[in-house]
C-alpha cells in the first residue's frame, strides 16, 4: 500500500524553495576569502551563536550556543561581530537574481524564498530542475554563498525538498515521488508543524509525513484544524499557499529591542535605551505609515527576568513626542532601581494605516499638525544625513555606556574600514570585500 | 494646511490613483477611491474628482464613470501637477545615466574592495583606492582580476596564450605570477574610483 504515489501527475504546479545555507556566516567568508573552509561565527557582539558555518558546525557548534563554550569546543574559531547591513544587500541581491528568472517571488525571510516557476518551461526551454539548477547557479557565482534549493508541486512540499539535502543541495519532488520523500520524515519536521500538534499526531499513531499525508479527507476532518487541513493538502501535492509576491509593508506590530553589556543600574541609561528604542520603532513605522494605537515596553534584568507593560495610546500615533509621558510612567511602573537591567524593548502594537486616522473631537490639532511638521522635517534631515540626525534628548544619555564594552564591543569591519565620503550612518549600498591586495 | 502640504497631499492621491490604474488596468470605482485614500464620503470623492478633472489627470464619461487622462503616463502626471507643463529639458534627460548605472553594469555581482597594495600603480590603481569589482563576469585575457594564487590573493592583469596563464604587474618591482597549482578568479576589476575630497 505504501509503494502508490501520492500524485499521479509529475507537475501540475511547480514551487521552487531556496534557502541559504548559514547565511549569515557565508557571508562573511564570501567577502574574506581567508575565511572559507574554516569554523566562522557570526554574533560577537550578542555573546552568542547567531550562525555557524558548516565547518562550524561540524566541531559541533550550535546556534544560541554561549560563545565561552563556543571557545572550548573549537578554540580555533573565528568569532565576528554581526554585519547586518552587509547580510540585507546580500538578502536583497539573492531576491533580484530570482526575479530575473519569475516574477513571483516571495521574499520569505532575510534568507529564504518562494519561487513559482509553474509555466516557464516553455520560456527556457527547459526543464523545471534545469531551471532551478540554472538559479541555484547564478546565485552562487556572482555572491559567492551556498544555497539549497527544493522543488515541489506546493511550498510545504518545496520546503521538504530544500531541507532534503544541505549544504548546497537540489532537490525535485515531482507528483510522482512524493511518497518516496515523505516515508522517512518525522511530522515534526514538516513546515507549520510545531512541537505540540507533532506529539498530538504522534497519539493519533502518526509518526512520519507520509502517514499523515496518506490518512483521508474524513479523517483530517474530524481532528485537525484548517491550518493542519492545508498543510495536509499541500503533503498531498495540492496547492494551498499562494506564493506572495508584495514586500512586506503591513506589519500586525513593530518591535525594537537592545541589549547592553555590562548590564546597567543606571536609571538615566536604561531609560534612554527604551526611548531610543522607541524613536527607531516609530522611524519604522513612519517609513510604512503606520501609527500605533498601543504601547508595549518591557526591560529584562540581570537574572534574565522579564517584566512588561501594555500601555494604550491617547490617540493613534507614530510621533515619540506624543508617546514619551506615557513611556516614562510605564517605564516607572516595572522599573527596580535596586537591580541592574540588561536590556529594553519597546512594541508598537494596535497598527493602523496612517491616512486612515480619524481625529477626534477632543484632539488638539494645532498641536499634532506641530508635531507632523516636525517629524517630517526630522525625516527629511535622516533621509539627507543618516539616522539619528535629529533626536530626543531623552535618548542621549545612552551615550553614557558603550552598547557593550569589552570583547563584545568589537564592530564589524565595513564600519570601521570606510571609504571617503562614507561615515558611521551612511555607506555606499555594495557589499565590500575584505581582501588584501 | 499649507499650500506646499496640500499639494504634496493631492501628488499623493494622483499617485495611489495612479498605481491602481497600474496593476488593475481600470479605474478605480467611487468606492475604491474613498477606500483607497481614506475618505468617508462618497461626496469628499466627488470634489476630488472634479478637482483631478480640472487638472486633466482623469476624466469622466457619459454615464460619470472614470476614464485615465495623464495617469496613464506617470511620469507626465508629476510635471503637470507640479510645474506645469512637462518641459522638453525634463524629456531629454530621461535617456540620462546615473554614475550608479555608469560604474555597475550588474548591480547583484557587484562588490567594492579597498585597495592596499601597490602592485597596479602604473595602471592606475594607488593604495586607498576603490576598486569595482564584478563577480559574474567571464574574464579575458588583459582585464584586471582578483585572484587567487596558490593560496594567496592579488589584483593583477590576467594574462592568458594557449594554455599558459600568467598573473602581470603593474610595477616594475614585482615578478609576474604562473600559478604553479591552483588559480581562482574572484572577479573583473571593472572600474576604479578616487574620491579626492
Amino acid at each position: 500500500m505504501d509503494s502508490h504515489p501520492l500524485n499521479i501527475r509529475s507537475w501540475p504546479r511547480a514551487i521552487l524553495h531556496l534557502d541559504a545555507d548559514a547565511f549569515f556566516a557565508s557571508c562573511e567568508q564570501a567577502l574574506n576569502p581567508e575565511l572559507k573552509g574554516k569554523p566562522v561565527i557570526t554574533g560577537k557582539e550578542r555573546g552568542i551563536v547567531a550562525a555557524a558555518s558548516y565547518e562550524a558546525k561540524a566541531r559541533g557548534i550550535k546556534r544560541a550556543m554561549r560563545l565561552s563554550d563556543v571557545k572550548k569546543v573549537c578554540p580555533d574559531a573565528v568569532i565576528l561581530p554581526s554585519d547586518y547591513e552587509t547580510y540585507s544587500l546580500f538578502s536583497m541581491r539573492i531576491f533580484e537574481i530570482l526575479k530575473r528568472f519569475s516574477p513571483v517571488v516571495e521574499e520569505y525571510s532575510i534568507d529564504e524564498a518562494f519561487v513559482d516557476l509553474t509555466g516557464l518551461r516553455r520560456n527556457f526551454h527547459c526543464s523545471y530542475g534545469e531551471i532551478a539548477a540554472k538559479m541555484q547557479e547564478t546565485v552562487e557565482k556572482e555572491l559567492g554563498i551556498n544555497v539549497s534549493v527544493g522543488v515541489g508541486l506546493s511550498k510545504v512540499l518545496a520546503k521538504v525538498g530544500s531541507k532534503h539535502n544541505k549544504p548546497h543541495g537540489l532537490t525535485l519532488i515531482p507528483g510522482k515521488e512524493i511518497h518516496l520523500y515523505l516515508e522517512k520524515l518525522p511530522v515534526e519536521k514538516i513546515w507549520g508543524i510545531g512541537a505540540n500538534t507533532a506529539a498530538f499526531l504522534n497519539k493519533l499513531g502518526i509518526k512520519t509525513a507520509l502517514e499523515f499525508a496518506r490518512r483521508d479527507e474524513e479523517f483530517v476532518k474530524e481532528h485537525f484544524s484548517k491550518p493542519y487541513r492545508e498543510i495536509w493538502s499541500e503533503l498531498n501535492g495540492k496547492s494551498i499557499y499562494p506564493v506572495t509576491t508584495e514586500s512586506k509593508n503591513s506589519y500586525q506590530s513593530i518591535s525594537k529591542t537592545k541589549t547592553f553589556t555590562p548590564p546597567s543600574r543606571d536609571e538615566n541609561f536604561v531609560f534612554a535605551q527604551l526611548s531610543k528604542n522607541l524613536e527607531n520603532a516609530c522611524i519604522k513605522a513612519r517609513r510604512h505609515k503606520l501609527s500605533a494605537t498601543r504601547l508595549i515596553v518591557f526591560l529584562r534584568r540581570q537574572d534574565f527576568r522579564n517584566v512588561g507593560v501594555e500601555l494604550k495610546l491617547n490617540r493613534p500615533t507614530a510621533y515619540p513626542g506624543e508617546m514619551l509621558a506615557i513611556l516614562k510612567k510605564g517605564f516607572k511602573s516595572i522599573y527596580l532601581p535596586t537591580t541592574p537591567h540588561r536590556q529594553t524593548g519597546v512594541v508598537l502594537a494596535g497598527l493602523e494605516s496612517e491616512n486612515k486616522v480619524q481625529l477626534t473631537l477632543f484632539d488638539d490639532t494645532a498641536k499634532i499638525e506641530k508635531m507632523s511638521k516636525i517629524y517630517n522635517t526630522v525625516d527629511t534631515l535622516s533621509k539627507k544625513f543618516g539616522k539619528h540626525t535629529v533626536r530626543h534628548a531623552s535618548s542621549l544619555p545612552t551615550k553614557l555606556q558603550a552598547q557593550h564594552e569589552g570583547e563584545r564591543g568589537d564592530v564589524p569591519e565595513r564600519k570601521v574600514n570606510m571609504f571617503k565620503g562614507e561615515n558611521v550612518r551612511q555607506r555606499l549600498g555594495l557589499p565590500v570585500l575584505n581582501v588584501n591586495v | 494646511m499649507s499650500y506646499d502640504a496640500e499639494k504634496e497631499k493631492l501628488n499623493n492621491r494622483i499617485k495611489e490613483i495612479s498605481n491602481f490604474y497600474s496593476t488593475n488596468s481600470r479605474m478605480p470605482s467611487y468606492s475604491e477611491i474613498g477606500e483607497m485614500l481614506g475618505l468617508k464620503s462618497k461626496n469628499a470623492v466627488s470634489k476630488l474628482v472634479v478637482k483631478l478633472e480640472q487638472l486633466e489627470v482623469l476624466r469622466r464619461d457619459g454615464k460619470g464613470r472614470l476614464i485615465p487622462g495623464s495617469i496613464a503616463f506617470p511620469l507626465k502626471v508629476l510635471g503637470t501637477v507640479e510645474a506645469g507643463f512637462p518641459s522638453p529639458a525634463e524629456e531629454e534627460l530621461m535617456d540620462s545615466l546615473s554614475l550608479d548605472d555608469f560604474l555597475i553594469e550588474n548591480q547583484t555581482a557587484t562588490f567594492l574592495l579597498k585597495v592596499s597594495g601597490d602592485s597596479m600603480i602604473e595602471a592606475g590603481i594607488l593604495p586607498g583606492d576603490m576598486v569595482i569589482v564584478n563577480k559574474g563576469q567571464a574574464p579575458k585575457s588583459g582585464d584586471i582580476v582578483i585572484a587567487e594564487v596558490d593560496g594567496e590573493w592579488t589584483m593583477k592583469y590576467l594574462k592568458k596564450r594557449g594554455d599558459d596563464i600568467a598573473l602581470i604587474p603593474a610595477n616594475p618591482r614585482f615578478k609576474p605570477i604562473r600559478p604553479k597549482n591552483e588559480l581562482k578568479i574572484g572577479g573583473v576589476v571593472t572600474a576604479v574610483v578616487r574620491k579626492y575630497q
